[in-house]
């Protein structure tokens, strides 16, 4: 089980937050034509790192906050957590 | 004629005593209840919003800006939810309208979730037990006038510490989780005897 500190609230136990994938994931712009590549890209592949990875939660059971989290995917020890506006 | 308000637990919660109860002080025996009547209210500020929410003052009580902070007086409680969101907990009945008129419409989210919250009070020395049973807060760490959301055995609940002469906490769950979530606090319960009040 891991301890996750939210931004907002403190530290917590990790049933109070739900995953969200990878926040280094960025949007086609609106607006804009965009290639099917850049789609596929968005929408369907995604980096699998051994290592440090940066994430999304949510803190479903608290805050209701979004957030980011930077987290070692095979030891899972998690060195940083920044709001949605900060750098990680 | 007036309609007949119906608690979500009206036909759910139990009186009497119940589980390990007659090795117990009868004083000091955890009481369980449902709380009634209760106004809550949903106070959301805008992001767009610039006004500076210490300024402003709700029954003459501040908004709490950090976590964990409740401001309450003997009628009303609010408790911070999240950023720029509160919970306002009352007796009174016209609360919204006060709310209103200090939180206008163009900058707040003003919403009445009365009939939407199941409110249990457990009140009794073992009340922080009852909870450490479900919860997986540090239940040590809250002091009187505070309040965590978190969950309950899996059910999303706001536990706010009312009084600690004796422990005293309201638990706030949705509606529609109420009976479940009163069925995982009795179970918990069980085990040092409660009297359902």
């Amino acid at each position: 089980m891991l301890e996750i500190k939210c931004p907002h609230c403190g530290s917590r136990s990790q049933n109070e937050f739900s995953y969200g994938g990878d926040s280094s994931v960025k949007r086609p712009e609106l607006g804009k034509e965009v290639p099917d590549k850049d789609w596929d890209d968005f929408i369907y592949f995604r980096n699998n790192p051994r290592g440090k990875h940066s994430e999304l939660w949510h803190h479903v059971a608290g805050c209701r906050q979004w957030f980011k989290v930077l987290r070692d995917t095979s030891t899972h020890e998690i060195f940083k957590t920044a709001k949605l506006t900060e750098e990680l | 004629m007036t309609a007949k308000t119906v608690t979500s637990l009206e036909y759910i919660h139990k009186k009497g005593h119940f589980g390990n109860y007659q090795k117990q002080n009868v004083k000091n025996l955890l009481q369980i209840s449902e709380v009634k009547n209760l106004t809550i209210i949903q106070l959301v500020q805008y992001k767009k919003s610039k006004i500076q929410t210490s300024t402003i003052k709700v029954e003459d009580l501040d908004l709490p800006l950090e976590s964990l902070k409740v401001t309450a007086n003997k009628e009303t409680r609010v408790l911070w939810n999240a950023p720029r969101t509160w919970l306002i907990i009352s007796n009174k009945k016209n609360i919204i309208n006060n709310i209103k008129d200090k939180c206008d419409h163009s900058n707040f989210a003003v919403t009445d979730i009365s009939h939407s919250r199941a409110v249990i009070q457990i009140k009794g020395l073992q009340a922080k037990e009852v909870l450490k049973k479900g919860c997986p807060i540090n239940i040590n760490e809250i002091q009187v006038n505070n309040c965590a959301g978190t969950v309950f055995n899996g059910i999303t609940v706001v536990v706010d510490f009312v009084n600690n002469n004796p422990d005293t906490f309201n638990l706030l769950a949705l509606r529609s989780f109420s009976e479940t979530f009163y069925h995982h606090i009795t179970d918990a319960a069980l085990e040092f005897g409660y009297a359902g009040i």
